[in-house]
């Protein structure tokens, strides 16, 4: 199995290194060096490194504390049935597609009905058509992260604060420290392994902007911000059927996340004491 | 933190946080869920009515003429077998298949064990990719068959990573007395281990058919057949359909076709795509309360192991 769907496609990577053209086999096609690469060059292709760099960066950078803030508010909660309910929604999002989501941006954004731009021309301002607007489309897919997967990053936190002993906070009070204080000498300082390895963890997806949430979202008035890396290979490669160039550069993509990986566990090495394996 | 609030009286700082900690929450709960109640509204109130703006909360011309309009067409309907044959095949064959090998790779004397391991770790580092994959399926004639959705993703890595972990916890003496008692390995497995992994089982189930239930991509660009596309991927098309009769698909069933000319008037696109996103998220929606409990144990699962 896993060397018919894992290995044979890393066999398959030749091609980048060929010219392979539809109805040949992988095997025949012609070497060709480093001519597929041409696109290092290309001016397009790193405004498209551009693009994924600051969807990813910012979806990391909200979608980091984010998760730890909820936990703390949801850990405060002293009334059983309340904290349930709130987490049993804040997970809620987790569990649709991000097919979904993007009905749902349609449907809260569109220039026509949608209620956010209801609310812009109540106040007597002219609708916004928020999906063809360039400078949109990053706070949308930002925002849109959040809501789908806080709650569900939230769990992980929670546990953690469940775990932190109750003694520290009993005699943190007796002392007479304030829940600011509390926070911020007891909670905080026990959260951070865990900060730091989800924070590691997530560094090597920095190149993949996710085919999954960004392909719904992309029309061809956004083309200009919304092209990332992963789009950029599924249609230069499937549909376009450059599959040489497209492997090219998912080829230099995995390599790259490669050495993140590599580079994060070592990270996390040093900070933790322990590698992720 | 409920002992807490017992042994020490609440200050007036705290009580002040307290409320404002719930008021807090209550918004965020609100904002997390209000997009999917604005979406069942839209969905259920007739559609030129929704074209005025104006629905909030309740639906204002109530109809269920956009559900019946979705569920009478025939490639949704189809959408939906494919989409229940895949979570379910692919759901109960990838956990066996994955547990199975789990097992073996649990043993702590299995020969060449460091070997396979290592191989299997090394997909998790890097891959070779879309295109080549790609080929790869189209090599082994996987392309616009069933077959593509439920066949390359039946042996999941990371979950074998997580049940061999959960099988080596369970006391070896257990299966040790079994064996003893003259059982066989198979045995073993079936009537010790994977009861005992009940609760992991569910969680990493429940995961993989979330999984193939929500999953478009595959729908989208290994298949072209529109007989065989899953739920999601037609709602993907749907997504950037603005007439109706790409909503309708080519079907060939003339009396429907005309009996829905007389009912266009009545609806919007909008109101007829929302039927159908609701109907391709409740069936999950519905469920989830339920299995939230596997789901919270199924992530702390998947950490323990970090």
């Amino acid at each position: 199995m896993i060397i018919l769907f894992n290995y044979m496609p890393m066999v398959g990577l030749q091609i980048a290194f060929k010219s392979y053209t539809v109805g040949n086999t992988i095997w025949n096609a012609p070497w060709v060096g480093f001519k597929n690469f041409w696109f290092l060059t290309d001016s397009e292709f790193w405004r498209i490194v551009g693009n994924t760099l600051s969807i990813t960066v910012l979806r990391f950078i909200t979608s980091l504390p984010a998760p730890i803030i909820l936990a703390l508010l949801i850990s405060e909660v002293k009334r059983e049935w309340f904290k349930r309910t709130v987490q049993t929604v804040s997970y809620l999002p987790h569990f649709v597609s991000w097919i979904v989501v993007a009905y749902i941006i349609d449907a809260f954004l569109s220039p026509n009905g949608g209620i956010v731009n209801q609310i812009i021309q109540f106040f007597g301002k002219d609708p916004i058509f928020f999906m063809g607007e360039i400078e949109w489309f990053r706070p949308i897919v930002v925002i849109s992260a959040i809501w789908k997967e806080t709650g569900w990053n939230s769990i992980i936190y929670l546990a953690a604060i469940a775990s932190i002993n109750p003694e520290l906070y009993e005699s943190a009070k007796i002392e007479g420290a304030g829940k600011l204080a509390q926070l911020r000498y007891i909670t905080l300082p026990c959260l951070i392994p865990t900060i730091m390895l989800l924070f590691t963890l997530s560094i090597p997806s920095i190149l993949s902007a996710g085919t999954d949430q960004i392909y719904p979202l992309m029309n061809n008035a956004n083309l200009e911000v919304s092209m990332v890396l992963d789009t950029y290979i599924l249609i230069n490669g499937l549909q376009q059927g450059y599959y040489s160039m497209a492997s090219a550069v998912g080829l230099l993509s995995s390599t790259i996340g490669l050495i993140l990986v590599l580079c994060s566990n070592k990270l996390a090495k040093i900070i933790s004491g322990e590698g992720l394996w | 933190m409920a002992k807490r609030s017992n042994s020490i009286k609440m200050s007036m700082g705290e009580k002040i946080f307290q409320t404002f900690n719930t008021l807090l929450l209550t918004l965020l709960g609100i904002s997390t869920l209000y997009p999917m109640i604005y979406i069942l509204v839209v969905s259920l109130n007739e559609g030129q009515d929704s074209m005025k703006g104006g629905l909030f909360l309740w639906p204002r011309v109530f109809t269920l003429f956009n559900y019946q309009f979705v569920l009478g067409n025939g490639l949704i309907q189809n959408a939906y077998m494919i989409t229940i044959g895949r979570t379910v095949l692919g759901t109960i064959l990838g956990i066996a298949l994955t547990a199975f090998v789990a097992y073996g790779l649990s043993f702590r004397n299995l020969p060449y064990k460091k070997f396979i391991l290592f191989l299997m770790l090394i997909p998790m580092l890097f891959n070779g990719g879309l295109i080549p994959y790609y080929l790869q399926l189209n090599r082994l004639k996987l392309i616009n068959t069933f077959w593509v959705y439920v066949i390359p993703g039946l042996f999941n890595i990371w979950n074998m990573f997580v049940m061999r972990r959960f099988f080596m916890d369970i006391p070896e003496s257990l299966r040790e007395s079994a064996i003893i008692d003259g059982a066989n390995e198979v045995v073993v497995l079936f009537r010790i281990i994977l009861p005992l992994s009940l609760p992991m089982l569910a969680a990493l189930s429940l995961f993989t058919a979330v999984g193939h239930w929500n999953d478009w991509f595959s729908g989208a660009f290994y298949v072209n057949d529109n007989k065989l596309i899953p739920v999601q991927t037609y709602l993907q098309r749907l997504l950037s359909a603005d007439s109706l009769s790409m909503i309708f698909g080519n079907n060939r069933m003339i009396g429907e076709a005309a009996f829905r000319q007389t009912q266009v008037s009545k609806m919007t696109v909008t109101s007829i795509k929302m039927a159908a996103v609701m109907i391709g998220t409740l069936p999950i929606l519905c469920l989830y309360p339920f299995l939230q409990k596997y789901f919270i144990k199924g992530v702390l699962i998947g950490s323990i192991k970090e």
